[in-house]
């Protein structure tokens, strides 16, 4: 078991730091990390706690609850989205603490959607300005997976391939019936072998429960000790309620709620919004900054996450291994013999009793001797998740429900989600193509629920400021020392779960800020030319380890 | 007629194994079983209603009852904490009054058609009544169905009884799910291959009562397709 030294570094909030960055996750984390490994006075701030992973995590789905943001959000559209606990992280390590862990990257193709098939958007950088930086966190996590990965950019993994667990047969099984390429034991950020303290996984398949056993990559293991140790801060149970504008249009500090529900104002010479899809714009918003293309909120995105479950004869408890240990993304690209542009990957997933009543309840209609009935045969069943891209609309967005408050006093986030066309198209191909695999599988029953997966968009990266809140490496056109730095920058989303594309990206604003040094804090001028990859910000151990050969 | 445990898998305890989990989880579990909280949040009448109410979304009469599963107290719980699950969709009031509306409306309906309370048309009478719910077709309490989705309140019920029926180890023993692994581990992954521990599979002629209305599998509000409903985290 991995402790957490935390003993750390405590800056005086008159004491103006170099960063304040808000939020403590996926991008905050590897963020925080580097700066900290940089030299940088930097402070994190996190909503939730700051995790004793043996003393409050627990082996439980209902004993669980506590890890996801359950202040309330309102949600509406005409395929409103759930959120909590299916896309939404509240403490140190954010998201990753509560993901499952699959880390594939995006394709060449998903950052020029826009150009292949006249849809979505552009990325204003390109896979081969991000690939050097996906090698990084691949190392860093590290990623666990088979030595040849063969769709996108062909790749191998540092950390070899998981055993298989029933669901991963299953998929395996369906997929080569039918002629379907399939990838088995990863690419998922779980440890196949240990590495320093973190020990291997022991398939005990409570992964989005958070990992108690320190083998599943959050950033609150990977790179929170190295950040705490460089001399960052991170005041946790801190709710930043603010974000504060200055002279000259430069931003100087962040209002926020200590766990006491006191104000307090942190003086930095730059902020770094990092608290994902829903809270980045909702904070946005609510200071009033960045929005001058009036993009901010819109374009949030989610992936099409269809469950498709399947009765199998002999039992398969879907309960061991990890949820996430093989998927195929044979239709990731376009194919326009479809009539839809996009595509979608086939993944494994593992709902433990509640969650698969919960999808039996949506799947079947399932209730009163009926749901005993089918969850007696829990053991029989397997799922697989669709997870298929959806386009970015700009009235998918987060808006700020002007009528009501949360227990700070500060105004809820209201999210309209929709589906289009395009999106429907893709679903209904996608959810067929996963019940056939399931089918070829040998299962003897197939239903699926629909729900979605996943949260990003809602503050885009792109080259103009009339269509796009952040440049290229984050910065916010509007206020030149302020910084997006999560999913919500993602201009469209591919088929591939966001986590490893925002680390990546957060490794590249790193890279991009620790050059610029002080002209950040003193210097409205914007430098685009892409920063020096650097090698040497990694934690401790992690980089240079062997990987296989293409 | 009842067994002490029924389920699949006889013998199995997994409350047993609680020596192999770690000293929070077992914590966590053993106060679950051990220290039901009282009724805060329901009045007395409400209560008596909802006990009936859940006895029907989670019917337990095939298990004897000394080892019933306690689902209200859950929920009631919730309800006196105020906790959410992250979002509350536009259209629905907070939990609190949901709860409060869907019990009147039960309460409508059933003296709609029967001219008595819920509590008093027995079992059968129960069991359709809240089909008539799960159908979407309420023949009564139209008034609170207007301010409140019956999709909405009926999947926030059934979703709530889950939650505290599959969460118990009694459950676990019932569907023969491992339950927690930490730090043992499983060892046996594939071909659903029971851990030394486990138990095989035994089957048996398993049946809900002949006059359960509930014993059968149909779409919520009676459509085909869904969307927008309960998404626990998967991915």
């Amino acid at each position: 078991m991995q402790t957490i030294e935390t003993p750390m570094r405590r800056f005086n909030p008159d004491e103006e730091v170099d960063y304040a960055i808000v939020g403590v996750g996926a991008g905050g984390g590897v963020l925080l990390q580097r700066l900290a490994r940089a030299g940088f006075h930097v402070v994190g701030f996190d909503a939730g706690p700051f995790w004793d992973t043996e003393r409050d995590w627990v082996s439980d789905e209902k004993g669980s609850h506590q890890l996801y943001w359950n202040d309330e959000r309102i949600t509406t559209g005409k395929h409103p989205l759930a959120l909590g606990e299916n896309n939404s992280g509240k403490g140190v390590g954010g998201g990753t603490v509560h993901w499952a862990s699959f880390t594939p990257r995006f394709h060449p193709s998903d950052f020029r959607v826009y150009s292949q098939d006249g849809v979505g958007a552009d990325w204003p950088i390109s896979y081969w300005d991000l690939k050097p930086y996906y090698e990084l966190i691949e190392r860093e996590l590290p990623v666990a997976g088979p030595a040849y990965y063969p769709w996108g950019d062909p790749h191998g993994y540092p950390y070899g391939p998981h055993p298989m667990g029933g669901v991963g047969d299953a998929l395996i099984r369906g997929c080569t019936k039918l002629g379907i390429g399939v990838c088995a034991g990863g690419p998922v950020g779980i440890l196949s072998a240990s590495r320093a303290d973190r020990p291997h996984c022991i398939y005990r398949g409570f992964c989005i429960q958070g990992c108690k056993v320190g083998a599943k990559a959050s950033t609150l293991v990977t790179h929170v000790p190295d950040a705490l140790a460089k001399g960052a801060e991170i005041r946790d149970r801190s709710m930043v309620s603010r974000v504060n504008l200055g002279n000259n249009r430069r931003v100087n500090g962040v209002s926020y709620f200590d766990r006491d529900g006191r104000e307090h104002f942190q003086k930095a010479k730059a902020v770094v919004v990092a608290g994902y899809a829903i809270e980045t714009p909702r904070l946005l918003l609510n200071s009033g900054l960045a929005n001058s293309s009036g993009t901010v909120g819109r374009y949030l995105m989610v992936q099409a996450g269809n469950v498709v479950l399947g009765r199998f004869d002999q039992p398969v408890r879907m309960y061991k291994a990890p949820p996430a240990h093989a998927l195929t993304e044979e239709f990731y690209e376009t194919d326009p013999k479809r009539g839809f542009a996009r595509g979608f990957a086939i993944q494994t997933v593992g709902p433990l009793p509640i969650a698969f009543a919960k999808q039996m309840m949506a799947a079947k209609g399932a209730w009163g001797w009926g749901m005993r009935r089918i969850m007696m045969d829990y053991n029989h069943w397997a799922a697989f998740g669709l997870l298929g891209e959806i386009l970015p609309s700009a009235d998918n967005r987060v808006e700020i429900a002007t009528d009501q408050k949360d227990h700070w006093g500060i105004p809820v986030a209201k999210v309209t989600f929709n589906l289009y066309d395009n999106d429907q198209k893709l679903i209904a191909f996608g959810k067929r193509k996963t019940i056939d695999v399931m089918w070829a599988a040998g299962a003897e029953e197939v239903v699926q629920e629909s729900r979605y997966a996943h949260l990003v968009g809602a503050a885009r990266m792109g080259r103009n400021p009339e269509t796009s809140v952040v440049d290229s490496f984050g910065r916010t056109h509007d206020v030149a020392n302020l910084f997006v730095c999560d999913g919500s920058v993602m201009p469209t989303q591919g088929s591939a779960n966001p986590g490893l594309t925002i680390m990546a990206i957060a490794a590249r604003t790193a890279d991009y800020l620790i050059e610029q040094g002080d002209a950040i804090f003193s210097s409205d001028r914007r430098d685009m030319r892409p920063p020096k990859f650097r090698r040497d910000l990694s934690p401790p151990d992690t980089w240079g380890h062997g990987m296989p050969a293409l | 007629m009842s067994r002490p445990h029924p389920g699949y898998y006889p013998g199995f305890r997994t409350l047993e194994q609680r020596r192999y989990w770690d000293a929070h989880t077992r914590e966590v579990i053993l106060d679950r079983v051990n220290n039901v909280p009282p009724i805060r949040f329901f009045s007395e009448d409400e209560a008596r209603l909802m006990e009936a109410v859940c006895r029907h979304i989670l019917p337990q009469d095939d298990r004897d009852k000394e080892n019933w599963i306690p689902i209200l107290p859950w929920i009631d719980s919730r309800m006196h904490e105020n906790s959410g699950d992250g979002y509350r969709y536009e259209e629905m009031p907070p939990d609190r009054e949901a709860y409060r509306l869907g019990l009147q409306a039960i309460e409508q309906i059933a003296q709609h058609l029967h001219g008595r309370g819920f509590l008093e048309i027995g079992e059968k009478a129960q069991d359709e009544l809240l089909a008539t719910l799960h159908d979407g077709k309420p023949p009564a309490a139209h008034d609170i169905w207007a301010r409140m989705p019956i999709e909405r309140f009926w999947r926030l019920l059934v979703q709530d009884c889950v939650s505290a029926y599959y969460s118990h180890p009694t459950a676990w023993d019932e569907i023969g799910f491992g339950g927690p692994a930490y730090p043992r581990a499983y060892m046996r992954l594939e071909r659903g291959d029971p851990e030394p521990w486990e138990v095989e599979e035994r089957r048996y002629e398993w049946s809900a009562p002949e006059d359960s209305v509930s014993d059968r599998y149909t779409p919520i509000g009676g459509q085909s397709e869904h969307h927008g409903g309960p998404q626990g985290g998967t991915h």
